[in-house]
């Protein structure tokens, strides 16, 4: 680190992860956000942003000269339970904020196995929780942002109420943006109220599941399928018979499969069957029926290219999550370059023109 | 090459489009020139493409011309963003009509014309329907919808518009065809088909959408209630939220509504309650049976008077009846009404329906309520007669002062109706000239040469921070005619 260290001095900590070569940083402020990122932008400077660091490795590589982190950011503003809306600091834990959520019997819908992923972290790489079978993805939850922008300017979009038109969603557009528009610093997410029974139906078949009309999830492994429930005891209970599977009360979210590497394979939800079929008997996978989403984990690549030609050719993507340093072997972390690069090109400029930000990490270059 | 203003326009268009798809005589000038708001526009002429490469040669021919663009679908909108306030090509989608329905992927590609209801209807055989209803989905059209993330009383459960959009063929600058989004999850990139949903027509236009379409669920309960105050209604909806429920719908209407629908209707409402709520309840009939008992206790444990519960589906009709008929039951009060569109945390909603009553008393005007309780999104409507000397400037003033009561209660601007020109200049109410001028630079970024539907949405000199950008569109009147 040689350009730049100075004016940040103030800020200079110690962040788990970040190369030696790097300056870590933990802004208390979304001012202080803006002075790191103004440093950046006038000694065109790449700086990564770090939540919990779970997703570290997601996206096409990038060598930072300053690493952010966000675990100062990490108070809970306001939480009004009756309104079913919760504003929080980037830096939060998933898990804590589910954790404080659930004492009201709310949830924010976000992963069910986090780890140490931050409400800022899922939010700016795009991740859902399962149960976006049934109450649709991040990026439906989140009704406001406070971003800063790549040259510094703080921004906030959205508003804090559950329902709202006014003006253009950037709060959505930041969602999967990987930081491209700014650093988000804080958000109010829309809640859900969580009901007092649910289950976790083991099922024979993917047919025995569509005898509940729109359950929670409907997961499936090497280990078979399984149906989450929930509602009043009635209903859950009654559900349950009609599966005729054994079943246990509460939700037993699987673990995301590990291995060295760690995949995203997205097709259109009626290929599932089909994409579980076409996964080596060696990759390990979590496979979301009704959604299309299944997270694989594998010790090589080898399978991959073929996977990717097909999934593509469907109209989806086989997206690399984490993978071994150099162990790609050319194969692109995100495959075929998006539609409107150019527009999206643009629309960065406008918020990141020295393009500071996890530069490059986006697919088609961005 | 760009064009003197207006010089050889029709021509162009007629040439791209045949005779029959360009309309300029006055008549047909005048029937496009508003949507439902009462502001009106004078569009050079009327276009109906047919397709995405028509669009995009009409988007070519207003960009080497220099005239804007308006799209309209059914011109149901209440903000006037489909007025052509700046003069210009009005676009109408009506005859973007293909659907192509994907039962196995539970969704659709839908041509922008084609009517909300509509879509729903064919994709009934299938078991399946568009979520989004929009009292006006009867004529509505699903590019509409996109262009205002249109909401409606089930969108309480399932999101507005935005939640159930997979993807969009959208003619951006240039005449540039792009898909964006697709039937497979998370497609890698920025999320631009979000942005574009909502964004009323100034981003491109929209000419087919990829929609969701979600299981119609087994079995149903509608519970109408009467409370002998609005808080009692009120604090019902907080609590079955708090119960860990979220109806399909649940709606309000004050005693001032429901007195005007019964005089219209005679259907038997309790015209001596403070307020009636509506709540409906979908899912598995072991659900829904015990949703609704939960629902109906509570109601009495808030003082409800009856509690009356439609298993049925003719007696399920005849209690949304008194709902939708709200509107039309105006018209036997006033000949004119304006219908506002706002939001306030739900837990604000009994302080605000007091102090927009106060409002409408010190006006002297009729107002009455009925709205989306569970969201909070309020529709105040004030019904007069616009022939009353002076009345426009005080229903005016008075709406203006629900809104910035609205937003002091910590609301928003609209919660389904849309920006357009109404609230334009109240943008800054909700916004610092930062946030402002982000969203301009959308704009900028989208639409470089400001065709798509100009000065909607944002105020003048939104983009305030670039001293260096896109002159303002000087036109004099009447110059392309």
């Amino acid at each position: 680190m040689t350009a730049g260290a100075t004016g940040l001095e103030s800020l200079r900590t110690e962040v788990p992860g970040a190369p030696d070569t790097a300056l870590g940083v933990a802004p208390r402020s979304p001012d202080e956000v803006a002075q790191v990122l103004r440093h950046a932008t006038e000694h065109g400077l790449v700086v990564q942003v770090r939540g919990g660091g779970t997703h570290s490795g997601y996206g096409s590589p990038i060598t930072p000269d300053i690493v952010l982190s966000t675990r100062h950011l990490a108070g809970v503003e306001s939480w009004e339970p009756d309104d079913l809306t919760l504003v929080v600091g980037a830096g939060a834990g998933i898990a804590e904020v589910e954790m404080m959520l659930g004492g009201k019997s709310q949830t924010a819908v976000m992963p069910e196995r986090p780890g140490d992923a931050t409400v800022g972290g899922v939010i700016s790489v795009g991740l859902s929780g399962w149960r976006r079978a049934r109450l649709y993805s991040t990026r439906e939850r989140v009704l406001e942002v406070t971003l800063v922008t790549g040259d510094g300017r703080i921004v906030r979009a959205g508003g804090r109420v559950v329902k709202n038109v006014t003006g253009y969603d950037l709060h959505r557009l930041v969602v999967g943006a990987f930081g491209a528009f700014g650093v988000v610093v804080s958000v109010c997410l829309k809640l859900w109220p969580v009901p007092p029974a649910a289950a976790t139906v083991a099922v024979d078949s993917v047919e025995t599941a569509r005898l509940v009309s729109r359950p929670l999830a409907v997961l499936g492994d090497r280990s078979g399928i399984r149906v989450y429930l929930w509602g009043s005891d009635e209903e859950v209970e009654a559900l349950a018979e009609r599966l005729g599977g054994r079943h246990s009360g509460g939700h037993e979210w699987p673990d995301d499969p590990s291995g060295a590497f760690k995949w995203s394979l997205r097709v259109p939800p009626a290929l599932v069957p089909e994409a579980i079929g076409r996964l080596p008997e060696d990759w390990a996978f979590v496979a979301s029926y009704g959604v299309g989403e299944l997270r694989a984990a594998s010790e090589g690549s080898g399978a991959a290219a073929e996977i990717r030609d097909w999934a593509e050719a469907a109209g989806g993507a086989l997206v690399v999550v984490e993978a071994p340093p150099g162990a790609l072997d050319g194969l692109d972390p995100w495959g075929a370059a998006p539609p409107a690069v150019d527009l999206q090109r643009r629309l960065i400029a406008q918020f990141d023109p020295a393009r500071v930000i996890n530069p490059g990490r986006l697919p088609g270059g961005l | 090459m760009k064009y003197p203003l207006g010089v050889g326009l029709i021509e162009d268009l007629r040439r791209a489009l045949g005779d029959e798809n360009v309309l300029e005589k006055p008549v047909e000038l005048y029937l496009y020139s508003k949507d439902a708001s009462l502001i009106r526009g004078t569009p050079t002429c009327v276009v109906f493409p047919t397709d995405a490469a028509e669009v995009a040669e009409v988007v070519r021919i207003a960009e080497s011309h220099d005239v804007p663009i308006v799209a309209r679908g059914a011109g149901t909108g209440l903000a006037a963003g489909a007025s052509p306030t700046e003069g210009g090509i009005v676009l109408t989608t009506t005859a973007m009509q293909s659907v192509e329905l994907d039962p196995e992927n539970h969704c659709a590609w839908v041509g922008a014309g084609v009517i909300n209801l509509d879509l729903s209807k064919q994709a009934a055989p299938y078991g399946l329907q568009f979520a989004p209803d929009p009292s006006s989905q009867s004529a509505c059209t699903i590019g509409g919808n996109v262009a205002n993330n249109s909401g409606g009383p089930h969108c309480l459960a399932e999101g507005s518009t935005t939640s159930h959009v997979l993807g969009l063929e959208v003619v951006i600058t240039g005449g540039e065809v792009v898909v964006l989004g697709g039937k497979a999850p998370d497609p890698p990139g920025l999320d631009l088909k979000g942005l574009v949903v909502g964004s009323e027509g100034t981003l491109g236009i929209v000419t087919r959408a990829l929609v969701r379409l979600i299981p119609i669920e087994p079995d149903v309960r509608t519970l109408l209630m009467d409370f002998p105050t609005v808080e009692g209604a009120a604090a019902t909806v907080s609590e079955v939220i708090a119960a860990g429920l979220v109806p399909a719908a649940l709606e309000l209407m004050d005693q001032r509504m429901t007195v005007a629908v019964e005089n219209w209707l005679g259907a038997g409402l309790p015209t001596d309650a403070a307020a009636i709520l509506l709540a409906e309840v979908v899912g598995e009939t072991e659900g829904v049976r015990s949703d609704a008992e939960i629902i109906g206790d509570i109601a009495r444990k808030h003082g409800a008077g009856t509690v009356e519960v439609a298993e049925t589906e003719a007696h399920r009709a005849l209690l949304w009846k008194g709902r939708k008929s709200a509107f039309g039951a105006i018209a036997q009060l006033a000949p004119d009404y304006y219908l506002h569109d706002a939001v306030v945390p739900r837990t604000k909603l009994v302080e605000t329906m007091k102090a927009i009553y106060e409002i409408a008393d010190r006006y002297e005007l009729t107002l009455l309520n009925v709205f989306h309780a569970g969201d909070g999104n309020l529709h105040p409507l004030i019904a007069f007669d616009a022939g009353d000397p002076g009345i426009n400037e005080k229903v005016h003033r008075a709406g203006d002062e629900i809104v910035a009561l609205c937003l002091r209660n910590g609301g928003a601007l609209s919660g389904e109706h849309g920006i357009g020109i109404e609230k334009r200049d109240m943008m800054r109410t909700s916004f610092t000239e930062l946030d402002l001028d982000a969203q301009a630079r959308l704009k900028e970024a989208f639409d470089p040469q400001g065709v798509f539907n100009p000065n909607k949405i944002l105020p003048e000199g939104s983009r305030c921070f670039d001293f260096g950008g896109v002159p303002r569109r000087e036109v004099p009147e009447g110059v392309w005619v």
